[in-house]
């Protein structure tokens, strides 16, 4: 499939007739009054900022009329979001682009079948991860156009700030080596991350794991020769199989070491940190048109049986004839 | 065994012992019974007589000067102070404790470098005074303690909200399992024995989570508290008419105990040594201001030339040891014409905006406006004197910011291992190129200040921008 700007005509046909208000989803709908909606008309970046609708009907007509290039809404809540005023709470997000991978699997150079697959390898680990080590429920996942969103809105999580949000995003990609050296009695032991199957370590495990078995000859890793990427690749069939003692030895503990900090570096371009730290941050409206890609945003239900070139592709794409 | 109130004053321990206490009127005058507890403890090695805290108010000071020198002082000796330690000045130490709360809150409020200190304390006092326990009763007292405070069956990770926030505790400290912190020994076996292959779960429990977590958390868990308690009185005292002279005379006290340390060992936090501000050379700029200077590509230009660079490069050439000061300044404190924005500042941040692919103003003109805002000049078009004070002037974002901001802006050399915050890299490494060419320091109008390559002060450097 081929991603092509939409044009004016294809983005009214789909506001028109393809797009319906309640495709937005709910948690959003719910809670329109007390969104900031911001649009981008001409394709220049959404400078059409600080618009409120009051209900469904109004961002309607909205859209049927405006049919903008981009529609975001805030991740914050406000008493008055006309002034972005009287913050109240905002959504934890997650933005996971496939076009900015840290490692890709592919060498498509914007996004693919590959990439985004790989993107959403790296949601189900969030999933995972928000669910069984922090306990959230309240969780949406969506498709951005070229990529995901995961959007927290257990009430919980809302408050929090920058810092804490930070933290979260982190935890969630690895992107700290955890401690190796525990004490007891005055006696101190070593314990590698890979030996601890629960809490942060097996989480840094993991994400550490697929990391490796993206990798490519051509990586730039911080501290990391191009020699060593070499021979990680090599053995890395000792990673698919958890026999993480015999690669650590293989590499040397001071290798390993090395590979490891340089690879919970490059974690933390798994996610864009910067939207997830954000409390007023705007994002794609789910049910819009990424015009860029001529992709719909999209509510997903099933992570596992969802096809983006199935399930976000606008009809009047399908009807191209060229 | 010692009670909950000698590692936690606000306790309920601690505070119906205080409430015991009753009249609090002989706080300035000697006291026979604490100086009998300081003089007769077997562990002291003072010399001096005026090194005996003779009342309330020398203790509290006591208390602060302790942990001051500890810190600071190659010299410290901690048998001048064994008296902190020992059990039997609980008492004193519990009025001491509030005392000190009480003037710092009324005086110089939660933000201050002050309050600051006192929270520092009381952690490393906690820790002290439990590490002198013989490991029985410090485990008892760590659970004790710790259930006052949790007072729940399984506790939620969200339930350390402002220790996360205010970094106290990371969540990575913390062994999480369907959003509970796992804190005790059952749980633990329950949860992830079955997990556990060639291990033995009791001992991976007293390995991963153990006394050392819940001592961590129990000690950052009080830290806050006391944060909480200082910001509660300074609210209360705003209403006040006239606040207690002797709290007025312990706050006066102890700002003369603070400023010797800062003539004497340097404290004051900060990792750089460039007090005085000059002209900006590029040389000492760190790696990410270097690599943003050199241009960024569509995606991140916006907050690396607005959020990074504008607090960035002001502060670097107006004020560079703001995290020293530790007050509020605005640009035109330093540069009450602004000449040294139009003509120094500005045309370096436009000149890395220029560098973005594509240039940062030709799609996004209203950039500029931004740009103004952060120096705190509102938005508007043109920065002008009279709209100062409309927006705040940002300080510069912390190393850790920046990671998760601009990741790819980070590409760390040798000296950014001692420093959190871009700025105090550019104070460092500025010493440094002084020290290396002296004509360079005459040159840029700065003088050394207390050059300091450990972390002393990590709030200092993990300072972030007011986003």
């Amino acid at each position: 499939m081929e991603f092509k700007t939409a044009t004016p005509q294809e983005r009214r046909q789909y506001y028109r007739e393809e797009w319906d208000v309640k495709d937005v989803p709910r948690f959003i709908r719910d809670s329109l009054y007390q969104r900031e909606f911001g649009f981008d008309h001409y394709g220049r970046g959404p400078n059409d900022r600080y618009k409120v609708f009051r209900n469904s009907d109004y961002l309607r007509k909205f859209m049927r009329v405006r049919t903008p290039f981009a529609a975001y809404s805030s991740v914050a809540f406000y008493e008055k979001p006309n002034r972005r005023d009287g913050w109240l709470k905002s959504e934890l997000v997650f933005d996971v682009d496939a076009k900015d991978l840290p490692v890709r699997s592919c060498e498509c150079g914007s996004v693919c079948e590959i990439c985004l697959e790989q993107a959403k390898e790296i949601v189900r680990d969030i999933l995972d991860t928000l669910q069984g080590d922090f306990g959230l429920k309240n969780i949406y996942t969506i498709y951005s156009g070229r990529g995901y969103h995961v959007r927290v809105l257990d009430e919980e999580v809302m408050p929090l700030d920058s810092e804490v949000r930070g933290q979260i995003v982190k935890y969630m990609v690895g992107a700290d080596v955890p401690r190796s050296k525990y004490s007891r009695d005055g006696m101190t032991y070593n314990l590698e991350h890979f030996t601890i199957p629960f809490g942060y370590p097996r989480v840094f495990t993991e994400r550490v794991k697929k990391s490796i078995l993206h990798l490519n000859e051509d990586i730039m890793l911080e501290d990391v020769n191009k020699k060593l990427v070499k021979d990680v690749i090599k053995n890395r069939e000792l990673i698919l199989n958890n026999q993480w003692g015999p690669f650590k030895n293989k590499k040397g503990p001071l290798r390993y070491k090395k590979l490891i900090k340089s690879l919970a570096f490059l974690n933390l371009s798994l996610v864009d940190a910067k939207v997830s730290i954000d409390l007023k941050r705007i994002l794609r409206l789910p049910s819009s048109l990424h015009s860029i890609v001529s992709m719909k945003c999209t509510e997903i239900n099933n992570l596992e049986t969802f096809d983006p070139f199935r399930d976000a592709v606008p009809k009047f794409v399908q009807e191209r004839k060229d | 065994m010692v009670g909950v109130s000698f590692i936690n004053p606000l306790s309920t321990e601690g505070r119906e012992k205080v409430r015991e206490q009753g009249s609090l009127e002989n706080l300035i005058h000697d006291n026979p019974e604490l100086i009998d507890v300081i003089t007769r403890d077997p562990n002291q090695k003072i010399s001096e007589d005026n090194e005996i805290p003779r009342n309330y108010l020398e203790l509290a000071l006591k208390r602060l000067e302790w942990y001051i020198k500890k810190k600071n002082d190659r010299e410290f000796k901690h048998t001048k102070y064994s008296f902190l330690s020992n059990p039997q000045i609980e008492k004193f130490d519990l009025i001491s404790f509030y005392l000190l709360s009480q003037a710092i809150g009324v005086k110089f409020g939660p933000n201050s470098r002050e309050s600051r200190l006192m929270v520092e304390s009381q952690g490393s006092l906690m820790e002290h005074r439990l590490e002198e326990l013989n490991h029985r009763d410090r485990r008892e007292l760590i659970l004790k303690a710790l259930q006052e405070l949790i007072r729940q069956e399984t506790v939620k990770w969200i339930f350390f909200g402002d220790l996360l926030s205010s970094r106290k505790i990371q969540l990575t400290d913390l062994v999480l399992d369907q959003g509970d912190v796992i804190l005790d020994r059952d749980e633990f076996i329950m949860r992830f024995g079955h997990r556990l292959e060639h291990r033995n779960p009791e001992k991976m429990y007293q390995l991963l989570i153990g006394e050392e977590v819940q001592q961590l958390i129990l000690i950052r868990m009080v830290m806050q508290e006391t944060e909480n308690y200082i910001s509660n009185v300074h609210e209360k005292a705003r209403m006040m008419v006239e606040p207690n002279p002797i709290l007025l005379e312990l706050a006066e006290r102890l700002t003369d105990i603070l400023r010797e340390p800062t003539t004497s060992y340097g404290y004051s936090g900060g990792g750089g040594g460039f007090s005085k501000s000059g002209p900006l050379h590029r040389e000492a700029f760190p790696p990410c201001v270097k690599s943003a200077l050199e241009g960024i590509k569509s995606g991140g230009r916006n907050d690396a030339i607005v959020l990074f660079m504008t607090p960035f490069l002001s502060y670097a050439r107006l004020c560079p040891d703001i995290f020293r000061q530790n007050v509020t300044v605005r640009v035109s404190d330093k540069d009450p014409n602004l000449q040294i924005v139009h003509h120094e500042i500005l045309p370096m941040i436009y000149e890395a905006a220029r560098n973005c692919h594509p240039p940062l103003f030709e799609d996004q003109p209203q950039e500029k406006v931004n740009i103004n805002a952060k120096m705190g000049f509102g938005m508007h078009t043109t920065l002008k004197l009279e709209n100062e004070g409309e927006t705040k002037w940002y300080t510069p974002m912390s190393c850790e910011k920046i990671k998760l901001h601009l990741p790819h802006l980070c590409r760390p050399d040798q000296h950014c291992k001692k420093i959190g915050n871009p700025l105090s890299y550019y104070g460092l490494k500025s010493y440094i190129l002084r020290q290396e060419q002296p004509k360079l320091g005459a040159r840029n109008d700065s003088t050394p200040g207390d050059h300091q390559e450990n972390k002393q002060d990590s709030r200092a450097n993990n300072k972030d921008g007011d986003s």
